[in-house]
């Protein structure tokens, strides 16, 4: 890929964001729920404190001219203060956000390394018990709502066999420099394997969780996309040239079969960076999912901007490495 | 079909350094908690569980104890000196955490900060500043002494003044609002040790601590070594916290899950009255609720006892005004009673021999209720169908201050942290107030607020919300339900802890065996 196109993808990044932020901030207006009310809740205040109060939030400007303060300041990637928080919005997020990549990431793993192999194998035995037993598997891992799975879990390997914790990120003896934010990483870099194993501990159940529907989704994508590359000539031809079956299968087919699971995969883990809020509840996971649903309720504006805007990135970004796995995994295409 | 069972051995392989339990010292108390803080800086924050963990770091003038009675705290005395007057004398020898004495100075700070009008500095009004009522000025008068000055008499101002944290002046000078947002340097009985946003607040004790409260027994630094307050928001999960033994004390505890936690050897279940009050608001603007008839149809057709039972299973205390049983001011009042047939009766009185339509608006976590609600309801002839919305969104709909409404019945509730009506008499009930969602208007009422708002004599004041609660359970704008108990998992290791009707959880007493 030439330095032109990637200039050109984050050249039409540009419009994407200005339109996501202005559909937000014009979803924001309409939905019915005042910032300033919420934050008052119960509270005795006189007309002229809540005045004061909306004045010091900004919310006293007009949509117009608060939209474009927004534009402005993001440009210099100053979010403005979170309501509740009163801090900056890109520190809140930035400290919520590592804990939710990882999660994710992990998930990816567990996914990937899950479906992929099934997938392959029920394309192979097609019809045999394991290709039906997978099949009806996935069906499952698409149907159990994450939230109930997740306390099944829990209540297994944690209340039950007590293996496994039920929440957190790790334990509280266990202190951890921060340097990447993910702190798999981060224990290792401190050379602390006691810690790294508690982390990873703490990650199994709701990895588990995170990434049972993706695999199921991601097996089924390999099974049948399997199944369409076995029955090309070219492999047809290779088998009949005598190779070993084994080197069909995995040298020619699977490297073409991979493709749409490539991509379904880039779009799941967009919306496993988004969707998590179920999965960090349940495991009590401080990470960013909760962070926005809570601040959806509260109407915590410029919080929600900053963090729509950071998954309308996320999206775009995943898709462009979905497109440059296109061209690893077959060369005739071309970005 | 090897691959599976390899990936999950080889999880199973990388998990196994750490199959040693998650450490945590023998003296960790360990709260599994619904929300984390949104920021340490007492003078910022809005909600509830903020506080509760604020507080367990900060200290106030005042306090109340595990029955909501006040009680002096980092003040050693108060005297009301005129009816707009009030001294605090200031106890000596207070540290803050980081080893500076706590000066009368601090106190006015604290106060200043939370009171005037972009008081917090760089034009950030406080939040908090309607909490602090019509406070007027708050001045030193002596190096022990400061006097809060109100433009006009406020009965609760002791009430109100344990929901304010005294913070350093100096510090917070130097630290500034986003310093003090994210660290605390107060003067309560634990210090921040780390703050996992999102994961877990740790404290550990402060040894220097002056003791806390004289009135409340024991007097001295915190028990237990550490404390955490480790953020599970959802109820299933908490209950397996606690009964994995990763916690010790849970809150919101929900009801259903009340029988794991007694059948649990290690756990127990603790409860205290709480003080928010439930009830239905009914549109006195629309085209039924404006008939009283109609409205005491509506409150005979609700066997409250029965929900309480079966639903709430038993931890709720029914009302018949708007007042909790706890609150100031409260007192027997007439009881509508469960009567189907003698609703359907008034229905008919009222012109709606064949009942009536109406629709029910409630939040997503009281569908529940709400449905059983409106089963007692349709059976009486008011053919109730329920609508869950957002809370945001029917509080809009509803609390529109004297603007026209649309909707028939509202499921809802008011808090009542202060247990002094003045918090939740007068908005919910007041004409055009800010909680007003039944559209009631009464001036007679509204004189007997205004009234017993400033009165300074106890008496006389409970006289007058004796006669406004009559008054409203004559005129039942609202069908008056409940008002349910807080509910604790506790581990059977916590002594010296109660839970208390203001939902703070206050651990410096608390100690684990």
């Amino acid at each position: 890929m030439s330095l032109g196109k990637l200039l050109e993808r984050i050249v039409q990044l540009v419009p994407v964001l200005l339109g996501v932020s202005l559909i937000v901030f014009v979803m924001m207006a309409l939905t019915p729920g005042d910032p300033v009310q919420i934050m008052v809740g119960e509270q005795s205040i006189t007309p002229a404190q809540e005045a004061e109060l909306r004045h010091s939030l900004g919310l006293d400007r007009p949509m117009a001219e608060r939209f474009f303060i927004f534009l402005m300041n993001a440009a210099h990637f100053d979010f403005g203060t979170s309501f509740y928080h009163g801090r900056p919005v890109a520190d809140v997020i930035a400290e919520r956000l590592p804990a939710t990549i990882e999660l994710s990431l992990v998930a990816l793993v567990v996914a990937l390394a899950t479906a992929i192999p099934l997938g392959v194998m029920a394309a192979i035995r097609k019809n045999s018990l394991l290709d039906r037993v997978a099949t009806v598997g996935s069906l499952l891992g698409v149907s159990l709502p994450g939230f109930w799975f997740g306390i099944l879990l829990i209540m297994l390997f944690a209340v039950h066999m007590q293996i496994l914790p039920v929440s957190g990120r790790i334990g509280y003896d266990n202190e951890v420099a921060a340097v990447t934010g993910f702190l798999l990483i981060d224990t290792l870099l401190a050379g602390d394997i006691a810690a790294f194993g508690d982390a990873l501990r703490h990650l199994i159940l709701p990895a588990i969780t995170l990434g049972l529907p993706m695999t199921a989704i991601l097996m089924r994508v390999t099974r049948t996309s399997m199944l369409e590359v076995m029955r090309q000539d070219y492999v047809t031809f290779a088998e009949a040239k005598g190779l070993p079956r084994r080197r069909v299968l995995y040298r020619h087919a699977l490297k073409n079969a991979l493709i749409p699971t490539v991509s379904v995969a880039a779009i799941e883990t967009g919306s496993l960076l988004g969707g998590n809020m179920i999965v960090e509840t349940v495991f009590g996971w401080p990470g960013l999912g909760r962070l926005v649903v809570e601040s959806i309720f509260l109407r915590n504006y410029p919080l929600i901007q900053a963090a729509v805007l950071l998954y309308a990135v996320t999206y775009v970004l995943l898709n462009f490495i979905a497109d440059i796995l296109y061209t690893v995994l077959n060369p005739r295409v071309k970005l | 079909m090897r691959t599976l069972p390899r990936l999950l051995l080889a999880t199973a392989l990388a998990a196994c350094p750490a199959l040693v339990p998650a450490a945590s010292s023998a003296a960790d108390l360990i709260v599994g908690f619904t929300l984390d803080a949104d920021t340490l800086d007492p003078a910022n924050h809005r909600k509830r569980e903020t506080e509760t963990i604020i507080r367990n770091m900060y200290d106030g003038l005042l306090t109340r104890d595990a029955n909501m009675l006040v009680v002096p705290e980092i003040a050693e005395s108060m005297t009301q000196v005129s009816a707009t007057e009030y001294d605090f004398k200031i106890r000596p020898g207070i540290r803050f955490h980081d080893g500076t004495e706590m000066t009368a100075e601090d106190v006015k700070f604290t106060l200043d900060r939370v009171v005037q009008d972009g008081g917090m500095g760089d034009g950030v009004t406080s939040p908090r500043q309607g909490l602090m009522g019509p406070v007027a000025s708050v001045e030193v008068t002596a190096p022990d002494t400061v006097r809060i000055t109100l433009k006009e008499p406020w009965p609760i101002l002791p009430a109100m003044l344990p929901n304010q944290q005294i913070v350093s002046k100096a510090w917070v000078e130097k630290t500034g609002n986003e310093g003090v947002a994210t660290a605390e340097n107060g003067t309560g009985p634990f210090k921040l040790a780390e703050w996992r946003k999102g994961d877990a607040v740790i404290l550990e004790r402060f040894d220097d601590y002056y003791g806390g409260a004289t009135d409340i027994a024991p007097v001295g630094p915190a028990c237990v070594d550490r404390v955490i307050f480790k953020i599970i928001p959802e109820s299933a999960s908490r209950v397996a916290a606690l009964l994995a033994g990763e916690v010790h004390i849970i809150n919101e505890l929900p009801a259903f899950s009340i029988g794991q936690v007694e059948a649990n050897e290690g756990t127990q279940v603790m409860t205290v009255n709480g003080t928010r009050s439930f009830f239905i608001a009914m549109n006195m603007q629309g085209e039924y609720f404006d008939d009283l008839k109609v409205r005491q149809a509506a409150a005979m057709a609700i066997d409250k006892q029965l929900i309480i039972d079966k639903i709430l299973a038993g931890n709720a205390a029914p009302i018949d005004g708007i007042l909790s049983p706890d609150a100031f001011g409260a007192s027997e009042l007439p009881h509508a009673g469960y009567d189907p047939e003698k609703a359907k009766a008034l229905l008919a009185e009222a012109g709606f021999p064949d009942g009536i339509d109406v629709t029910m608006d409630v939040e997503g976590a009281f569908k529940d209720t709400a449905e059983a609600v409106a089963s007692m309801l349709t059976k009486a002839g008011i053919r109730t169908t329920v609508a869950v919305g957002e809370g945001a969104q029917l509080s809009d709909k509803w609390r529109t201050k004297g603007a026209p409404k649309s909707g028939d019945m509202y499921f809802t509730s008011w808090g009542n942290g202060s247990l002094d009506p003045f918090d939740i008499f007068t908005p919910t009930h007041r004409t055009n107030d800010r909680g007003n969602s039944a559209g009631y208007a009464n001036p007679d009422l509204d004189a007997v607020l205004d009234a017993a708002a400033v009165e300074l004599d106890v008496e006389k004041r409970r006289a007058m919300y004796h006669d406004a609660e009559m008054m409203i359970n004559a005129d039942q704008p609202y069908v008056y339900l409940w008002v349910p108990q807080d509910i604790y998992g506790v581990s059977k290791r916590v002594t010296g802890w109660q839970p208390s009707a203001d939902s703070r959880i206050n651990l410096h007493d608390a100690c684990l065996n």
